[in-house]
C-alpha cells in the first residue's frame, strides 16, 4: 500500500468514528449471504478454505472438512464480524462473476489466488495500528476471519493435526532440548 | 460416603468446614487423620477424582467447536468465559445464575464444586519468606503479619512433602527452598536467557517453576504425562488438587461426610458461651434450611465468599458481622497484578526443538527491593514468570498470505520466542473491600457481594518497572523484536483475591490472630486467602495450605485442653 493510500485509508477511519453506522450499511450491503443460507455456500467455503490451505504431500482444508467448521463458527462469532463475514462472501461471489462469468468454485487455481489476493489486499492496511482499529471498531474483515478459522479448523482437525503437524496425545516424558528432525513438523498443540 | 439430603445426616459433628476448595481439603484431611468426626460442606456438586474429568482425554477435535465456546455460553458468562476454555468450562460458574455487583471492574473466577479451584489452579508453589511478612511492619503499612518465617517454614515442608512439588534449590532468602520432586526442565531459550541473566547481574536468575506437578510417581499418583491440560482435572492425578488427594485421604480415614449441595448462609453464634455453635445452610436441591453443629469451624469458602458468609451472620454480639469486631471485615481486598510484561524473538538454536508440553515456564524470582528501599519509586516487588517455546500455528498464522507456503510457515517451527510478565505485590488499601448489597439477593434469599476494588499508584509504577527490566533482560540476551506489553487487566484476573479477614496482632485492627482464630470465638478459624495480612508476590495457595495445616494442629491441641 503506497503512501497515498495509507492517508486515504486514515481519513476513511476517521470518518468511521463519526458515521458508523452508514459504514455498517455500506459493509452489509445487497450482496451478503443470509446467515440461514451459509450451509448452501459450504461448496464455496470448502474451496476458499483450500485456496488457503492446499493439498500437499499433506492433507489439506478440504480434505479435513474445515468448511464444517468455518460455518458453525460463523455462527457464534460477535455480529460486526459476522455482518463482514456475510457481506465479504457476497462480494466475492459477485467480484469473481464480474471478472470471470463464473463462480468461483469452477475458477481455475490460478484465478482462485486472484481472487482471493484482491480480497487479502482489501483487509489489510500497511500500517498496523490502522487494523487494529478496524478490527475492534468494525469487526474483523471478512479475508482475515476467513483465514484464521480455516487455520484454526484445519490446525484443530484430526488430519490437520496429526499429518499436516505433529501431535502428541499423551507425550508421557518432556524432553526440554532434542535436535529437530529431518522435515521436523511444528506440534499441533501447546 | 456422599449423604444428599439431611435425613441420613446427623446434626453434629466435631468439626465443620465450609468449602472444599485447596484450604478446605487440607482442613478437612489434616481434622480426619487427627481422629475428628468431619462434616466437609460444598455448595455446588461433587466432583470425583477421574470419573468426572469429563472431557479430561478428548482430542481438539473432539469438541464441537474445537477449543471454543459458544457464543450462547459467552453472553451468560461474561466474566468466567474470559478465562475458560471449551475443555474446563464446567468447572467454573455460571455467571448468570451466581451474579455479583462490580462496583469497579473486578473479575470474580469461581469453581463451585467439590473440589473447588483446585481443579484449575496455576500449580505454582512458592514460599514467603520474612521480606515478606515484616514488609507492612517495617514500612508501617496497614499492620503487622502476627507470624514469622520460622512459623510457617515446617508446615511449607509438611505440605510440600505430601503434596509433590517438583521444583529446584536456588538457595535465595527472598524464595525459599522447599522440599522438592526432581525439576522440570528448561528448554534451550530459557536455558539461553538464564546464563545471559546470571551473566549480566549479580541478583537475578532464572529458575524451572515450583509447581505441583508430579515429576515422578508420589503418594500412589501420577506421574505428569506433560499433556499440559491440567484445568481439565487429570486422569493419571499428575497435579494435586482436593480432588486428587486431601478428599480421598480425608475419606479414607472413615471421619468424613461430604455434603455438597450445601450453600452456608450463616455461621451460628452462641450468646452464652461466646463462640460458634455451628453453621446454617440451604441445600441447594431441595431449598430447605438445616443446621449443623460442631466444636469447631472452618471457614474456607474462599477469600470473597468467606469475608460474604461471615458479614451476614448477625448476632446480638456481633451486629455487623462474625467477628468484625476491629471493622477489617471484608476490607484489605487484594489481587496480584500480571499484566505488565515484554515478549521477543531469538534469532537462533534453530535446529532444536523439544518434546511434550511441561505443564509450566520459568521463574525469574523477586529482585527489586530486597534489601529495603532501594530508592525505586514503588515499594515491594514482584516475580516474573514467563516461558519459551518456538512459534507453532496459533503465532504464525499471522503470517502474511495463503496457499502452498503459508501452509508449509504454518505447520514448521517457526523461531523461539519468550513471554514473560511480572506477578506483582498489591498493597493492602482498607478501601478496597467487599460488601452485602442492601437490596439486590441472590437465588438463594442471600445478598449479593459488592466488590470494589482498583490497582493503586504502587502497583502502576510496579508495573511500569515490569516492562523496563523485562525488555532489559531479553534485549540483553540478544532477543530481536522486544515488545512490552499491559494488557490492562482489572482486579481478580490473576485469580489471587484475598486480605479480606486479615491475620494481626490486635483485635482492635485484625479479624484473626496468628492462629487463624476469630479474635472473638476462638473456636472459628479462617485459613483461605482471607487471612492474608499482605499479598506478597508469591503465588499463594501453598501458604494457605500450610497456614491450614498449621491451624488444625494448633485447633486439636485447644480442643485436647479444653480451650475450645
Amino acid at each position: 500500500m503506497n503512501r497515498k493510500k495509507a492517508i486515504q485509508s486514515l481519513l476513511a477511519l476517521a470518518a468511521v468514528g463519526v458515521s458508523s453506522v452508514s459504514v455498517y450499511k455500506w459493509a452489509s450491503d445487497g450482496n451478503a449471504v443470509s446467515i440461514d443460507a451459509l450451509p448452501q455456500k459450504k461448496q464455496l467455503i470448502a474451496d476458499l478454505a483450500d485456496t488457503i490451505i492446499p493439498r500437499t504431500d499433506t492433507p489439506g482444508a478440504k480434505d479435513a472438512h474445515v468448511e464444517d467448521f468455518i460455518i458453525k463458527m460463523i455462527k457464534e462469532i460477535d455480529p460486526k464480524t459476522q455482518r463482514h463475514f456475510l457481506a465479504g462472501l457476497g462480494s466475492l461471489e459477485k467480484y469473481t462473476i464480474d471478472k470471470y462469468d463464473h463462480p468461483f468454485t469452477e475458477c481455475t487455481p490460478q484465478q482462485k489466488i486472484a481472487v482471493l489476493k484482491h480480497f487479502e489486499d482489501k483487509a489489510t492496511y500497511s500500517i498496523g495500528i490502522l487494523n487494529k482499529i478496524n478490527n475492534k471498531f468494525l469487526g474483523t474483515p471478512f479475508f482475515n476471519k476467513l483465514k484464521d478459522l480455516t487455520v484454526e479448523g484445519y490446525c484443530t482437525s484430526q488430519l490437520g493435526a496429526t499429518q499436516g503437524m505433529a501431535y502428541d496425545y499423551v507425550p508421557v516424558k518432556f524432553v526440554a532440548c532434542i535436535p529437530l528432525q529431518k522435515n521436523q513438523k511444528a506440534w499441533a498443540t501447546k | 460416603m456422599i449423604k444428599l439430603g439431611a435425613s441420613d445426616n446427623k446434626a453434629t459433628y466435631d468439626a465443620i468446614v465450609v468449602g472444599s476448595g485447596i484450604s478446605g481439603g487440607w482442613a478437612a484431611m489434616e481434622l480426619c487423620k487427627k481422629g475428628l468426626k468431619v462434616l466437609l460442606l460444598e455448595r455446588g456438586r461433587n466432583v470425583e477424582h477421574v470419573k468426572d474429568y469429563t472431557t479430561a482425554m478428548l482430542n481438539p477435535w473432539d469438541f464441537d467447536l474445537r477449543g471454543n465456546t459458544a457464543a450462547k455460553y459467552k453472553a451468560e458468562n461474561p466474566v468466567q468465559s474470559q478465562g475458560t476454555n471449551a475443555g474446563n468450562a464446567h468447572f467454573f460458574v455460571n455467571d448468570t445464575e451466581h451474579p455479583y455487583i462490580q462496583q469497579k471492574p473486578f473479575h470474580w473466577f469461581r469453581g463451585y464444586q467439590v473440589g473447588g479451584r483446585s481443579l484449575t489452579w496455576g500449580r505454582q508453589c512458592y514460599r514467603l519468606s520474612d521480606l515478606d511478612f515484616t514488609a507492612n511492619a517495617k514500612e508501617g503499612v496497614a499492620i503487622d503479619w502476627p507470624i514469622r518465617y520460622k512459623d510457617i517454614d515446617p508446615w511449607y515442608s509438611y505440605v510440600e512433602r505430601f503434596i509433590g512439588v517438583s521444583g529446584k534449590k536456588e538457595n535465595l532468602p527472598q524464595l525459599p527452598d522447599g522440599d522438592y520432586l526432581p525439576a522440570l526442565d528448561l528448554n534451550c531459550i530459557e536455558n539461553h536467557l538464564d546464563e545471559s541473566i546470571r551473566k549480566n547481574s549479580h541478583d537475578r536468575l532464572l529458575t524451572i517453576a515450583r509447581v505441583a506437578n508430579l515429576s515422578r510417581g508420589w503418594d500412589n499418583r501420577g506421574p505428569c504425562m506433560n499433556r499440559n491440560l491440567c484445568s481439565r482435572g487429570c486422569p493419571f492425578g499428575g497435579y494435586f488438587s482436593s480432588n486428587s488427594s486431601t478428599i480421598p485421604a480425608a475419606m479414607q480415614t472413615g471421619n468424613l461426610t461430604l455434603r455438597p449441595y450445601s450453600v452456608v448462609t450463616e455461621v451460628m453464634f452462641d450468646e452464652q458461651k461466646q463462640k460458634a455453635k455451628g453453621v446454617r445452610i440451604i441445600d441447594t436441591i431441595t431449598k430447605e434450611n438445616f443446621e449443623y453443629y460442631a466444636k469447631i469451624v472452618f471457614i474456607n469458602a474462599s477469600t470473597i465468599a468467606t469475608a460474604g458468609i461471615l458479614l451476614n451472620s448477625k448476632s446480638h454480639r456481633f451486629p455487623n458481622g462474625f467477628g468484625n469486631d476491629s471493622g477489617e471485615l471484608g476490607h484489605n481486598l487484594m489481587d496480584h497484578h500480571s499484566a505488565a510484561g515484554a515478549q521477543g524473538a531469538y534469532d537462533g538454536y534453530k535446529d532444536m526443538y523439544y518434546k511434550g508440553r511441561r505443564p509450566c515456564g520459568f521463574l525469574i524470582p523477586r529482585f527489586r527491593n530486597i534489601k529495603g528501599n532501594e530508592g525505586l519509586d514503588f515499594t515491594r516487588g514482584y516475580n516474573i514468570q514467563g516461558h519459551g517455546e518456538r512459534s507453532e500455528w496459533m503465532d504464525t498464522m499471522t503470517a502474511d498470505g495463503f496457499g502452498v507456503d503459508f501452509k508449509n510457515t504454518l505447520t514448521h517451527p517457526g523461531h523461539w520466542t519468550v513471554w514473560m510478565a511480572g506477578w506483582g505485590e498489591c498493597l493492602p488499601y482498607h478501601d478496597n473491600m467487599i460488601s452485602l448489597n442492601d437490596t439486590q439477593k441472590d437465588s438463594w434469599g442471600l445478598p449479593l457481594i459488592n466488590i470494589d476494588f482498583s490497582f493503586r499508584e504502587n502497583e502502576n509504577k510496579m508495573m511500569k518497572d515490569i516492562q523496563k527490566t523485562s525488555a532489559e533482560m531479553l534485549t540483553a540476551a540478544g532477543f530481536n523484536n522486544v515488545q512490552t506489553f499491559n494488557y490492562g487487566k482489572p482486579g481478580g484476573d490473576t485469580v489471587h483475591e484475598m486480605g479480606t479477614a486479615r491475620m494481626g496482632h490486635d483485635p482492635k485492627t485484625s479479624v484473626l490472630n496468628g492462629n487463624n482464630q476469630i479474635h472473638a470465638a476462638k473456636n472459628v478459624f479462617v485459613t483461605d486467602g482471607s487471612c492474608m495480612t499482605s499479598s506478597a508476590s508469591q503465588n499463594p495457595s501453598l501458604t494457605y495450605m500450610a497456614l491450614t495445616a498449621r491451624a488444625c494442629d494448633f485447633a486439636v491441641e485447644e480442643l485436647k485442653k479444653g480451650n475450645i
